[in-house]
């Protein structure tokens, strides 16, 4: 088998002005991929990062950040942050060194943090030299069960929630690249958002039975951030598992799957009791919402073994469009 | 790939000139004729010479190119399943010297674990055909076996190989018989660094300019890191024939097994220190006594399996420190009790009955888990379970030529109602000249999850059903060795089976898998083999052996959702078509051996859908040895130079993991006189 130049193609090129969706591959076979859709023409590439570069994008695609219009990629069990050209999906460079990276923040355009697992330490990386300048250790936090996850940026602190078999969201300065508090808000901390009113919402998925971040109901919880406190929590059963906490472009109302899409509004006073959009025997993974056309896209692992589908939706609920994409699609990203 | 040579082409001339009348007949595949005991069986026995023909190989290389089972290989000394017929390797039972050897805690067996200097006698049996020997073989069975050696005095020898890779074989055995008492000792030790080469075509090195712009690309040439490895074995029996019909047996195997897990092709942490390994060892000892008088016997065994496995990935943090992301420990014991008996009224008649009983508890914990800050923190599982199987079998051969067999299994385990397990399995002669034997069995089969299945934290499901099978099958085989003179016989199979409550493991939205009944399987297909040997002059003997296997194995279930796609497609990583081909040509003190093997592409996705980032295309891997026996007054050398991956094949059978291209190795062999 000659496999050097199978299904390379140079010439690949999109506006940009799409969707972007990263499938995680099957964990230990490196066969995580980056879809691309264009809304306007209703037509999906496939494997682009393969098809552009002439090679893997690697194994267990966690997320993808867009930054001065580059495409920074997360792979986690390949230890490697892409950027990419968000035309021609080719490599323009990579960041290599880390434990187990999740996710990366843009401070600004010569300093980003990488968040990982397995690691209590949150790297901090000169994007421009793709390099690792330094951490930042997080108080308290065993190496053994560690994990920092996503981030938020609001004035000059990252609020980061740390998942994996922790409870709390940590507060950074980004002048002195260090933790300067943090709160318990519940098991495993999975996903966050800030509304029009400034206050960040937490979303917990409850840990499990044995767990050391202990087994417990889902809570979405309010924060305020002057005061760093949680000022309101909604409970969910304790056998639901809520994830992907993602609001509207307006900032007045949350998403999250829980089965369902749910959708409530940021001044609700209880939980939603009907889903905005109900499954229909999928297996929602992956949320997003387009904030540019305002639009919602939902992916299905179907059975994680296949290529996912993504659904895309109007803010209405109402179905426009499903797309094929790669396996286990999780993380979407939409760019103008 | 650059060779597409197709061996079996290689079959006809030598059908066609085939003359000796004297050769000595290996022992075929398929039999012109079963015993009582095994009519209708679907069984391929391996003989010495393919089980020994490379002593450095595991049972995993000697199935691979000997059956048309599919292997499923990791690379190079690592973890290698076996599968039948379409099925999982946790559908394949494996019994030691009667005793199972797949894991508790798996359900399944690494046969790179099993090296082929250990096993005397090794036989497949398919579908239906397991039955006999034990529940659980959706796919069927595979029985490895030791025996005495054959003649009195003392028998001993000594191998030694090196080999690419830095890698070093140890092979020895001392032996001693007489009229009543025989004892073996047989030891392996293998180690090497295992960092072969390879061009990495799943990544690109950058060239960057000094203001970090790319200006160039190309594909590492990497070595396999984290790739060693070293396992010692050490097997002794004992053997005490009273000559009134008793024989008594002891064996005991140990294996202590250090093993490196290679990086992924994809892994850009090459160049961070890290440790990734898995240790083992293992205890298993069988005990057994079999009395036997002219028309019944007894026999009886009781065996026990210890054993330790650790698993440990650390990783450099960039400061030094290696941070621990896995400590798993798991210590497993197993105690195996079994007895059984025949009774033959008339040579036409045989009634068996047998009873197991197993008992299995497992300790599994995983110490990063543990060493955290919480309490309340379950760290693993530490579960117990016992199994019973009561089996009752009537083989009744009315006629000369035909006979039929009834098996009625019935198997407990835990607190669950019984299952029954029948199995109905005949035959009959069709020709005598040409020992043509039609067969044909159907059967009901179940598997038991296994105890990570059922308890493994996290993730584990308790609420997991059995999974059930039925399947049947119907084949003929032939020996035409009398008529033409030489050994020609072979066989062919049609097979058909439904798994029911398929378990496989799926990721949850709290990080981690559970496995589920989800699938539900038809696979159907056939099987064909072909002996072939004879010598076309003088001294100079050719043997070979071929199979070929169409196993469609496919998803047969509802689908999951309006997208899902998998319904009617063939399983990920199952080949359709699979095929191997073994020659072995002797002159006087010289041997050549050709082997040949090939898998159909596999697709990755259950889909079915090939990708570029999912592609295991087609692959051939062919293997050549020479061998030399000199003979001297005191003793024998056997110097013997093997390559594998003859035409260096780029190639993979499991996505992302590198596997070597031609490599080499050296043997001799010392065999003193006594």
């Amino acid at each position: 088998m000659k496999w050097e130049s199978i299904g390379l193609e140079p010439s690949l090129a999109v506006d940009g002005n799409g969707v972007y969706i990263l499938n995680e591959g099957n964990f230990q076979y490196g066969n995580a991929s980056l879809s691309y859709y264009d809304p306007a023409t209703k037509t999906v590439e496939n494997e682009v990062f393969y098809r552009a570069n002439g090679m893997k994008l690697g194994d267990v695609a966690q997320s993808m950040t867009i930054h001065n219009n580059a495409g920074w990629i997360v792979v986690n069990n390949s230890h490697v942050v892409f950027k990419i050209d968000l035309k021609t999906f080719r490599e323009i460079g990579r960041i290599e060194g880390f434990t187990s990276p999740r996710y990366i923040h843009f401070v600004n355009d010569s300093k980003a943090y990488v968040t990982q697992i397995w690691d209590n330490r949150i790297a901090i990386v000169n994007p421009e030299r793709y390099e690792i300048t330094g951490y930042i250790e997080i108080p308290g936090m065993k190496q053994s069960t560690a994990s920092t996850e996503q981030m938020l940026q609001v004035g000059d602190y990252v609020y980061c929630v740390c998942w994996s078999h922790q409870r709390q969201v940590i507060k950074i300065d980004t002048g002195s690249d260090a933790v300067v508090e943090s709160i318990e808000v519940g098991a495993q901390p999975q996903s966050m958002a800030v509304d029009c009113n400034g206050c960040l919402w937490v979303l917990t998925d409850g840990g499990y039975k044995g767990s050391p971040s202990g087994y417990e109901q889902p809570k979405l919880n309010k924060i305020d951030l002057s005061l760093f406190e949680v000022v309101k929590t909604f409970e969910f059963p304790i056998t639901d598992s809520p994830s992907e906490l993602t609001v509207s472009s307006d900032g007045k109302c949350l998403y999250w799957l829980n089965k369902d899409v749910w959708k409530m509004s940021v001044t609700d006073e209880k939980l939603p009791s009907t889903p905005f959009i109900r499954n229909i025997g999928t297996i929602f993974y992956g949320l997003s919402l387009d904030s540019f056309r305002n639009e919602i896209y939902v992916a299905d692992a179907i059975d994680y073994q296949q290529q996912g589908m993504v659904y895309r939706y109007s803010s209405q609920g109402d179905m426009i469009d499903s797309f094929y994409v790669g396996i286990i699609p999780g993380f979407i990203v939409a760019n103008n | 790939m650059k060779y597409k040579i197709y061996p079996i082409l290689l079959l006809v001339p030598f059908i066609l000139n085939g003359q000796n009348r004297h050769y000595n007949l290996k022992e075929v595949t398929f039999e012109e004729r079963r015993p009582l005991k095994e009519i209708g069986v679907v069984k391929v026995k391996f003989d010495s010479l393919m089980l020994k023909e490379n002593i450095a190989l595991s049972m995993a290389d000697i199935l691979a190119y000997n059956s048309s089972l599919f292997v499923k290989n990791y690379g190079r000394a690592t973890l290698s399943t076996v599968s039948f017929r379409g099925t999982s390797s946790s559908h394949t039972q494996v019994l030691w010297n009667g005793i199972p050897i797949n894991s508790p805690m798996l359900g399944m067996t690494d046969f790179s674990q099993i090296p082929s200097y250990l096993i005397d006698d090794a036989s497949l049996l398919y579908g239906s055909s397991s039955v006999g020997e034990t529940g659980g073989g959706l796919g069927g069975l595979v029985s490895l076996g030791t025996k005495e050696q054959e003649d009195d005095g003392f028998d001993v020898g000594y191998i030694q190989g090196a080999g690419s890779f830095r890698t070093f074989d140890e092979f020895l055995r001392i032996g001693y018989k007489n009229d009543k008492f025989s004892t073996r000792t047989r030891v392996v030790y293998s180690s090497s660094a295992n960092d072969y080469s390879y061009t990495n075509y799943d990544k690109k090195v950058n060239i960057y300019d000094e203001n970090k712009n790319i200006i160039g690309q190309y594909h590492p040439k990497e070595k396999n890191r984290s790739g060693a490895f070293y396992d010692f074995h050490i097997l002794q029996e004992l053997w005490y024939d009273n000559h009134k019909g008793d024989l008594f047996s002891l064996k005991a195997w140990y294996m202590n097994s250090d093993r490196e897990l290679p990086l992924l092709t994809t892994d850009y942490g090459s160049d961070i220190a890290f440790e990734n390994k898995q240790r083992e060892h293992t205890l298993r000892i069988v005990s057994s006594w079999n009395h036997r008088k002219s028309n019944w016997q007894i026999n009886a065994n009781i065996g026990y399996v210890n054993s330790w496995l650790g698993y440990d990935y650390k990783r450099d943090n960039g400061s030094g420190e290696m941070i621990i992301m896995t400590c798993s420990r798991n210590k497993i014991n197993s105690y195996f009790l079994h007895a059984g008996g025949e009774y033959s009224p008339v040579h036409q008649l045989l009634f068996s009955v047998n009873a197991d009983v197993r008992r299995h508890n497992v300790n599994n914990t995983d110490k990063t888990l543990s060493s955290s800050n919480n309490v309340n923190v379950i760290d693993g599982y530490d579960r117990g379970r016992t199994e019973s199987s009561f089996s009752e079998s009537v083989k009744w051969q009315p006629i000369d030529r035909f006979g039929i067999s009834g098996v009625l299994r019935e198997e407990i385990y835990g607190n669950k109602k019984p299952i029954l397990i029948p199995a109905i399995t005949l035959d009959g002669v069709l020709c005598k000249r040409l020992g043509l034997v039609t067969r044909a069995s159907v059967s009901k089969n179940y598997r038991f999850p296994s105890l990570n299945d059922l308890y493994f934290f996290p993730g584990g499901n308790p609420d997991l059903k059995s999974e059930k099978g039925i399947t049947y099958d119907v084949g003929v085989s032939y020996n035409l060795s009398k008529l033409t003179g030489f050994k020609l016989s072979g066989g062919l199979n049609w097979f058909e089976s439904w798994i029911d409550d398929w378990i496989l493991w799926l990721p949850t939205t709290k990080g981690f898998f559970s496995p589920e009944n989800v699938k539900k399987v038809h696979s159907y297909g056939i099987e064909t083999n072909l002996a072939l040997g004879f010598a076309f002059y003088k001294n100079l003997f050719l043997d070979m052996n071929g199979s070929y296997s169409w196993t469609p194995s496919i998803n047969d279930g509802e689908p999951t959702s309006p997208a899902d796609k998998s319904v009617g497609k063939q399983l990920p990583y199952i080949p359709e078509h699979s095929s191997s081909i073994t020659g072995r040509l002797t002159w006087r003190q010289w041997a050549f051996q050709y082997k040949w093997c090939y898998y159909s592409r596999r697709y990755t996705m259950s889909s079915g859908d090939v990708t570029l980032s999912g592609r295991l295309p087609v692959y051939y891997m062919n293997n050549v040895s020479l061998e030399r026996k000199l003979t001297f007054k005191k003793l024998d050398l056997n110097l013997k130079l093997a390559v594998n991956n003859l035409f260096n094949e780029d190639y993979v059978s499991i996505l992302s993991h590198p596997m070597p291209g031609i490599n080499f190795e050296f043997f001799i062999g010392i065999l003193p006189k006594f």
